[in-house]
C-alpha cells in the first residue's frame, strides 16, 4: 500500500479497518468528527458496519453489544462525549469485553472549547467510571502512530479482553503527515467467551454482575491479575539523549513533539537535556523513571492540562528528585519559545 | 414592551440567512406581546448552533449540555415555579441525544414553552445526519445516503402527551410570533417545531423547497381531537403548519405542590415528625 498524506483522525479508521474491525458506532463532536465521517465512507464499501448513534450513550453501548459478540468494534468521541460513555466503558471492563475508545481530547471542563488539551489525562488512565478497573491507553504523538496504536489497541484489547484507549490531543487528531500503512491483520484470535451462536457456546452468557461479595472480589482479584501481567509485559515508551542528560523533560502526545525540537535547540548551546515520552499512558513506564531518579536526574513534566501525569510521574520518583511542572490549558499548545525558557529555567535550578 | 428590549447586546453567531434569525425575530416579538419581564424569563438550551439562543436574548440564560435541555429545565421549573422557561434547542439535541427526555418532559405535561429549531440536519458540528433527516438523504456521516427513515417531531410529541403541539416556519416570522404567543399562555408542556434551514451545510431542506410543502391548517380543525391531529401531523406530502394540538392537562409543577402536605407547616415540624415515626 502506498504511503498517504492525511489527518492523524483519518488513519485512526484506516488502522482500524486494517485490523479488522468490522463495526464502529459513533456520534458527532468536534474535533474527533472526521474519524466517524471516514469510518461511514469506507466501512460500508468493505462490507462493515458503521452507524451514527443516537448519543454517545448509544454508541458505547451499541459497542458493547457488538463486542460481546466477538466482533472487532470500535467507538471514537471527544471529551464531553467520553465522560457520556464512561458508564458503558466501567460495563466493558467488568463484563472484559474487547473493543477500541478513542479519544480526541479538547478544551475542558464543561463544553470548553475545540481548542486541543490534554485534560482527559484522569478520565482515562485514572478510570472516569465507577469500580475497580484499569484502561490501556495508548497515547499517539503523529499520524503514522495514529494508525499503528490504533492496530496495536485492537490486538490488546483482544489479548487481553479488555476495553484499550487511544487518547490523542485535537492536534494530532488533525494534523496532516504521511502514514505508511503496515500490513493487514488476517488471523484473528477465537474468542470461545462470546456469543458465537454455536452448540459448544449456546450457554455464554455475558455480564458484569457479582451479588456475592466474595464472588466479586474474586472476580476483582482476577482482573488486577491481568492488569499486572499488562503492567509486565505492555509497558511502551520512547526516549531521546537521555544517557548523558542533567534534565529529562517529560511530555506525551503533540507535547513530545515541541519538547524534542526545545530540546535540539538546548543540545546545540551544549545543554545537556532529553526527553522521555510516555506511548502507554497506562501501564506507565513508572520503573524506568525510577531507574532515572536513580541516577539523580532532574525530571521537567510538560502538558496541556493544570498537572495530571505529573502526578504518576512524582509517585515513580517517590520525591528523590526535584520534579517540575508546565502546562499550558484552554486550547493553548505551547511555543518552542515557551519550551525553551522552561528548559532553562529547569536546567539553571540544578 | 418592545421586541428590542429582549435582544441581547451578543450579534447572532449564525450563518447570514440561517432560519434561526426568523426564530429569533419571532421570539422577541412573542415576549414583548406576553409582556413578560425579562427577569421573569429563563432561556435554557442545550448545545449547537440553535441552542446559541440564551447568548442572544436579554433574560436569564442557561446554556447547558447536549441533549439535556428538558431536564435542566425541569429542574429550573421546580425550584422557581415563578420563572417562565423557555427552552430552546436543535432536532439532534432534542430528538436523538435528547430523545429519551423529551419524552419525560412530554408527559409529565412540564409547563415549559420549548422550541425546536428543525433543520433536519447536524449544523454545529458541520454537516452530520440528524434524526429528523430523511431517508436516504447524504450527509458526510451517511455518505451512500441515511438508512435510517426519520422521526416526525410534532407526531412524537402528541404521542408523547404534550398539551400543545405547533409547527411553524422561520421563513414566517409573524406566523411563528403568534405561535409562541399561544404557546407561552398554555399552560404545560408546549412544543413549536420551526422548519428552520440550515443554509450552510443542509442543500435539500432549503427556505423554498420548505415553502413548497407548506400548507394551512384547515379552519375547521379540531385542535383537541388527537386523531385528526395526528392525521395532519403525519401527512406524507406536506408540512401542516398552525396550531395542531391542544388540551388542558395537570401540569407537573402542580402534581409536585400536590404532595408537599406540610405546606402550611415548618418543614422543621415535618422532619421531626418523620423522624419520630421512624424512632
Ligand atoms: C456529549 C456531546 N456530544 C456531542 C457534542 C457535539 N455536538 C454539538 S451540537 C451537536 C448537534 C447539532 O445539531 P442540532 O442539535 O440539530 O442543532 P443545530 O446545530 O443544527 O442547530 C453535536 C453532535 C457535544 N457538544 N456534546
Ligand atoms: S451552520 Fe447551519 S444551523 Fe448553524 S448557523 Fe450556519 S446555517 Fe445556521
Amino acid at each position: 500500500m502506498a504511503k498517504q498524506f492525511i489527518k492523524g483522525n483519518e488513519a485512526v479508521v484506516k488502522g482500524a479497518i486494517l485490523a479488522g474491525c468490522q463495526a464502529y458506532y459513533g456520534y458527532p463532536i468536534t474535533p474527533a468528527s472526521e474519524i466517524a465521517e471516514a469510518a461511514a465512507y469506507y466501512l460500508p464499501l468493505l462490507g462493515r458496519t458503521f452507524l451514527q448513534a443516537e448519543s454517545e450513550i448509544g454508541a458505547i453501548n451499541m459497542v458493547y453489544g457488538a463486542a460481546s459478540a466477538g466482533i472487532r468494534v470500535m467507538t471514537a468521541s471527544s471529551s464531553p462525549g467520553i465522560s457520556l460513555k464512561q458508564e458503558g466503558i466501567s460495563y466493558a471492563a467488568g463484563a472484559e469485553l474487547s473493543c477500541v475508545v478513542v479519544d480526541i481530547t479538547r478544551g475542558g471542563p464543561g463544553l470548553g472549547n475545540i481548542a486541543p488539551e490534554q485534560s482527559d489525562y484522569n478520565q482515562m488512565v485514572k478510570g472516569g467510571g465507577h469500580g475497580n478497573y484499569k484502561l490501556i491507553v495508548l497515547a499517539p504523538n503523529c499520524a503514522q502512530e495514529m494508525c499503528d496504536l490504533t492496530m496495536h489497541a485492537f490486538d490488546l484489547a483482544d489479548r487481553y479482553r479488555t476495553p484499550v484507549v487511544v487518547m490523542a490531543d485535537g492536534f494530532v487528531g488533525q494534523m496532516m503527515e504521511p502514514v505508511e500503512f503496515p500490513a493487514p491483520v488476517v488471523d484473528l484470535p477465537p474468542k470461545p467467551w462470546a456469543t458465537a451462536g454455536t452448540p459448544e457456546t449456546y450457554k455464554n452468557l455475558i455480564t458484569s454482575i457479582d451479588l456475592e461479595p466474595d464472588d466479586l472480589e474474586r472476580h476483582i482479584n482476577h482482573l488486577y491479575a491481568k492488569y499486572a501481567e499488562i503492567e509486565a509485559n505492555e509497558v511502551r515508551y520512547e526516549e531521546y539523549m537521555v544517557d548523558d542528560a542533567d534534565l529529562v523533560c517529560i511530555g506525551f502526545g503533540v507535547v513530545s513533539r515541541i519538547l524534542q525540537s526545545g530540546i535540539e535547540r538546548v543540545r546545540a548551546e551544549g545543554k545537556k537535556v532529553g526527553l522521555l515520552r510516555p506511548i502507554t499512558l497506562w501501564p506507565f513506564p513508572e520503573k524506568r523513571l525510577a531507574r532515572l531518579a536513580d541516577e539523580g536526574k532532574k525530571l521537567l513534566v510538560m502538558e496541556m492540562n493544570k498537572g495530571m501525569m505529573v502526578d504518576d510521574v512524582r509517585l515513580a520518583v517517590q520525591h528523590r528528585v526535584p520534579v517540575g511542572f508546565y502546562g499550558r490549558v484552554g486550547g493553548n499548545v505551547p511555543s518552542g519559545r515557551e519550551v525553551y525558557d522552561q528548559i532553562m529555567l529547569h536546567l539553571e535550578a540544578v | 414592551m418592545n421586541a428590542s428590549m429582549y435582544k441581547s447586546a451578543v450579534k447572532p453567531t449564525w450563518c447570514p440567512g440561517c432560519g434561526d434569525f426568523g426564530v429569533l425575530a419571532g421570539i422577541t416579538q412573542a415576549l414583548a406581546e406576553m409582556g413578560w419581564e425579562p427577569e421573569n424569563v429563563v432561556a435554557v438550551s442545550g448545545i449547537g448552533c440553535s441552542s446559541r439562543f440564551p447568548f442572544f436574548l436579554s433574560t436569564y440564560g442557561f446554556h447547558s449540555i447536549h441533549g439535556r435541555a428538558v431536564p435542566v429545565a425541569i429542574g429550573m421549573r421546580i425550584a422557581r415555579p415563578d420563572l417562565k422557561v423557555v427552552v430552546f434547542g436543535g432536532d439532534g439535541d432534542g430528538f436523538a441525544i435528547g430523545g429519551g427526555h423529551f419524552l419525560h418532559g412530554a408527559r409529565r405535561n412540564v409547563d415549559v414553552t420549548y422550541v425546536i429549531m428543525d433543520n433536519h440536519i447536524y449544523g454545529l458540528t458541520k454537516g452530520q445526519t440528524s434524526p429528523t433527516s430523511d431517508l436516504k438523504f447524504k450527509t458526510k456521516s451517511t455518505p451512500y445516503g441515511s438508512v435510517e427513515p426519520p422521526i416526525n417531531p410534532v407526531q412524537i410529541a402528541i404521542c408523547s402527551g404534550a398539551t400543545y403541539v405547533a409547527r411553524g416556519f422561520a421563513g414566517d416570522p409573524k406566523g411563528l410570533k403568534d405561535l409562541f404567543v399561544r404557546g407561552m399562555r398554555h399552560k404545560g408542556f408546549a412544543l413549536i417545531d420551526v422548519l428552520s434551514p440550515c443554509v450552510t451545510y443542509n442543500r435539500v431542506d432549503t427556505f423554498k423547497s420548505f415553502k413548497e410543502r407548506i400548507a394551512a391548517i384547515p379552519a375547521d380543525h379540531d385542535r383537541a381531537d388527537l386523531s385528526a391531529a395526528l392525521t395532519l401531523a403525519t401527512d406524507p406530502e406536506r408540512f401542516f403548519t398552525g396550531v395542531l394540538f391542544e388540551i388542558q392537562r395537570p401540569v407537573f409543577e402542580d402534581r409536585v405542590e400536590a404532595l408537599k402536605g406540610y405546606s402550611d407547616r415548618s418543614w422543621i415540624e415535618v422532619v421531626e415528625d418523620v423522624f419520630d415515626s421512624m424512632s
